[in-house]
């Protein structure tokens, strides 16, 4: 989409601004008015005549179709409504199509009844004036308006029109209101549609962007969206990357969405989670609802964040991971590099290894950057342990406490062990910054955790 | 407020399981509690308070049932609007433009903006008045209660400003005291609520549109749908949610009734004249005392507050919904600049117009008065439209029979609105 000032490539910051377009005003408008001359405004188009070769008004444009991949979408055909019937049309019966008419190639051709097809979006009826994700901005928009153009022999979708001139043009009577008028306009390929919520055939691919956002993007874009839209882009989406998207939303929104879910869905979005947002996650649920979602998860996911789940959520226990790697003082260094390789599920940020007694009681905290490399893999770990001792918690310190040890250990992570001095958990730093920001976030003395629920 | 579960065990112990489960549904209850009762009770807003006392100081108890109706009215659409955004996650402007067209969308929303202006002015306006019967210049009250509201607003995030408001909602308890110390002949109230009888003149139709008008304000309609899909409630929720609207509904009307019947009592036998609620508190005190008089006004004020701090909200909803903007009380300026300008537009408009000397608002306000009963067609009939659109609304759709219940409302309405055409031009 090469128009007027807004349509460069968007960068991949999270509000795109306008680029500066040093033309001046008078040659600025004509190059607006030559691309919007090359450009058919899709809502422009609703109920136009569409014509025969000789001229003769068959019917009048109800819809135009594409087929949504990557990239612009291609116009498949139209929706013509011929007297009180919706009658189907092949784009390759059109001769042509501008902002006044619809031509046709002959005088005779199949009109067919409409059926929808996988991967097909009516314009009219499904895109324009519906919610859409714009990938590249990473914001959801409302399509004022759609463009079609020509590139190569194919009538091709390449642009949607967000801005509030075009949706306000769009109430004007008669030609004002189907003139192209782009002003803020999106690529179309880098935009992900929506299927037909309530209807079999649906989009089912997400754009490949989608996939490489950044999680934090991703969950507030699905904040923005409405419930159908967010959970055809849930299900959209790979468990893994939904895990990611769903560990940074907050908590009334993750509350929503989990609870929307299936029950077997939300189980297993809950448990690809990191064990304390997962146990965060499950605490917003009323008790019933809970209970369900922990039946239906694998006994080992269970029994660990039912064990989280009986601390108090403002503690050590309430904040810490249970995935933890530990190894008895007997092991040796290869054993410990197998355990870590061992790992079923991605724990990305913990390096550490947790050596215990033969009694479970802590022993030492090792780092394997630190402690493992470059060591004979024979060596016993009860043979690397010694001071600096680690620095841990109980499970019901305070954040005040856990930030305060933390500081004096200037470690990345606190262990959190019982009254037996057994580790139980890992509180990571990343962890305690949420803490500290969602405690600095508080608006009002009452409110114990802000942006959630109290 | 809090969700439940803070911190017991999965697996605890069930015995005492009933008065868990009690315990839990209370708790579910309180955590979905808000949009039904804030939308309903910022319906009794100065101008609802007005038209009121005017229905008792005009007619006695005998059109109470007027209100019974805007009540089951109130009831019937909160319900709807709450469960559209529950089911769909989406505002009604944003609805309307993808369901009904660019044009239905910004039309009916361009109108609700501008009768929103006009309503905030109007609760300015009672402030100003209200402040006044406790001898504070407009000059104070008003500069005040707009910087209270937009700090409460801008400060408060979601939560806090949920909590003010169903707090500031307290004082419509005022409206019953000053209810019961007029001391009304109760039989005449029962006999008026059910009984209904209806005046054919031009006032009568010009009272009973503005009941029905003021009590089912578009404003909340809007609102309460932009609330419960910023409150993220999951349709799982919807039964307790509509306890809770039909809860609201049901104490706007009672409100409602206590103002009336305390002009009922002590203003119509006097056949004393009012022109709006600042009146009737001043007139109140002759008659059932001071303290009758003080609670009236006290509550004017605190009602006027409470809908001044939902106006410029719900206006700045519907704007960035049918906009396609980011909106939401926890999303920060910078996130959502057209949420926030929309929010402060509204707010000093409506000071402005009150504080600005030489402007009559009678006209502003009667103009307003009009808007909101003409919007409230259209904005009643895409309502119930989307209701019934299974596409949207899923597997929650309204049946045949629901949809016509709702259609008899918009008739009741329309046929109001042509009589009072019909009346005006004659």
């Amino acid at each position: 989409m090469r128009s007027g000032s807004d349509s460069a490539p968007v960068p991949r910051n999270r509000r795109p601004r306008r680029p500066n377009v040093h033309l001046p005003a008078s040659r600025l408008l004509a190059v607006r008015r030559e691309v919007a001359g090359a450009l058919v405004s899709v809502a422009g188009l609703a109920t136009s005549p569409v014509r025969d070769l000789d001229g003769n008004e068959v019917g009048r444009l109800d819809d135009v179709v594409v087929r949504w991949d990557s990239g612009y979408s291609p116009v498949t055909g139209l929706i013509v409504r011929v007297g009180q019937r919706r009658t189907w049309l092949h784009v390759a019966d059109v001769a042509r199509i501008d902002q006044r008419e619809v031509r046709l190639t002959s005088t005779r051709f199949d009109l067919k009844d409409v059926t929808r097809r996988e991967g097909e979006l009516q314009l009219l009826g499904d895109v324009i004036d519906h919610q859409l994700v714009d990938v590249h901005g990473v914001r959801v928009v409302r399509a004022s308006d759609l463009y079609l153009t020509r590139v190569g022999d194919r009538l091709r979708l390449v642009g949607v029109d967000v801005s509030l001139v075009s949706l306000m043009r769009r109430i004007m009577p008669g030609h004002w209101g189907r003139r192209p008028s782009p002003r803020h306009v999106l690529d179309w390929s880098g935009i992900q549609p929506f299927g037909v919520p309530g209807e079999s055939v649906k989009l089912r691919r997400s754009h490949d962007a989608l996939r490489r956002m950044r999680p934090a993007d991703l969950a507030d874009l699905l904040e923005d969206l409405g419930r159908a839209e967010r959970r055809e882009l849930l299900d959209s989406l790979e468990p893994d990357t939904a895990a990611d998207a769903l560990e940074e939303m907050s908590a009334a929104e993750l509350n929503d969405l989990l609870r929307d879910a299936p029950v077997t869905r939300a189980a297993y979005l809950i448990a690809s989670m990191e064990a304390d947002e997962a146990v965060e996650a499950l605490r917003e649920m009323p008790r019933d609802e809970r209970h369900d979602v922990l039946r239906a998860m694998d006994a080992d996911r269970r029994v660990e964040l039912g064990a989280l789940l009986a601390y108090d959520e403002e503690t050590a226990g309430g904040f810490m991971t249970s995935e933890l790697v530990r190894l008895n003082d007997e092991c040796t260094v290869q054993d410990a590099i197998d355990a870590l390789n061992a790992r079923t599920r991605n724990v990305e940020e913990t390096s550490g290894i947790v050596v215990v007694d033969a009694d479970g009681r802590l022993v030492d905290d090792g780092d394997v950057v630190d402690q493992l490399l470059g060591v004979a893999a024979e060596t016993r770990l009860k043979e690397l342990v010694g001071p600096p001792w680690p620095v841990t918690v109980p499970p019901h310190a305070d954040l005040a406490a856990i930030v305060e040890s933390m500081t004096d250990n200037r470690g990345s992570s606190v262990l959190v062990v019982d009254d037996e001095n057994r580790p139980v958990g890992r509180i990571l730093a990343d962890d305690v910054v949420d803490a500290l920001v969602r405690a600095g976030d508080r608006r009002w003395p009452w409110q114990r955790r802000a942006g959630g629920t109290a | 407020m809090t969700a439940p579960g803070t911190g017991a065990p999965v697996a605890a112990p069930t015995t005492g399981k009933a008065r868990s489960r009690r315990r839990s549904m209370f708790l579910a209850m309180a955590a979905v509690a808000g949009p039904g009762l804030i939308a309903g009770l910022s319906d009794d807003d100065p101008a609802g308070i007005t038209t009121y006392s005017l229905l008792g100081a005009q007619y006695g108890y005998r059109m109470l049932w007027v209100l019974g109706v805007s009540t089951v009215a109130l009831i019937l659409f909160q319900d709807l609007g709450a469960r559209i955004g529950v089911v769909t996650g989406q505002g009604l402007a944003g609805l309307i433009r993808q369901r009904y067209g660019a044009r239905a969308g910004v039309l009916s929303i361009g109108a609700l903006v501008l009768a929103n202006v006009g309503t905030t002015t109007a609760e300015f306006a009672g402030i100003a008045a209200g402040g006044e019967i406790f001898h504070i210049s407009r000059y104070i009250s008003v500069p005040v209660a707009a910087f209270l509201v937009s700090a409460l607003v801008l400060r408060g995030g979601f939560r806090g400003v949920e909590r003010v408001l169903l707090a500031l909602s307290a004082v419509f308890i005022a409206y019953i005291a000053a209810g019961i110390l007029a001391r009304p002949d109760w039989g005449a109230a029962a006999h008026g609520l059910f009984v209904p009888t209806m005046p054919t003149t031009r006032d009568a139709i010009i009272i009973t549109t503005a009941t029905l008008g003021t009590t089912l304000a578009p404003w909340g309609l809007a609102f309460i749908q932009s609330y419960a899909v910023d409150k993220r409630l999951t349709p799982r929720e919807l039964p307790f949610l509509r306890i809770d609207v039909v809860t609201g509904a049901i104490l706007t009307g009672v409100i409602g009734f206590f103002v009336v019947i305390a002009c009922a009592a002590t203003l119509n036998p006097r056949g004393l004249q009012i022109n709006d609620a600042a009146d009737a508190a001043v007139a109140l005190e002759p008659l059932a005392g001071r303290l009758a008089a003080t609670l009236f006004a006290g509550g004017l004020i605190g009602a006027a507050l409470l809908a001044a701090s939902i106006l410029p909200l719900s206006t700045a909803y519907a704007v960035c919904d049918i906009a396609g903007r980011p909106a939401g009380l926890d999303d920060a300026p910078r996130e959502a600049p057209l949420f926030y300008r929309t929010f402060a537009f509204v707010t000093l408009t409506g000071v402005v117009l009150v504080l600005l000397p030489g402007v009559s608002l009678v006209p502003v306000l009667v103009g307003t008065q009009v808007l909101n009963a003409v919007l409230l067609l259209p904005l009643l009939v895409f309502m119930s439209g989307i209701s019934r659109d299974r596409r949207l609304m899923g597997k929650y759709a309204a049946r045949p029979a629901v949809a016509a219940v709702y259609l008899v409302v918009v008739a009741l309405i329309c046929v109001c609105i042509l009589a009072l055409g019909y009346f005006s031009l004659t």
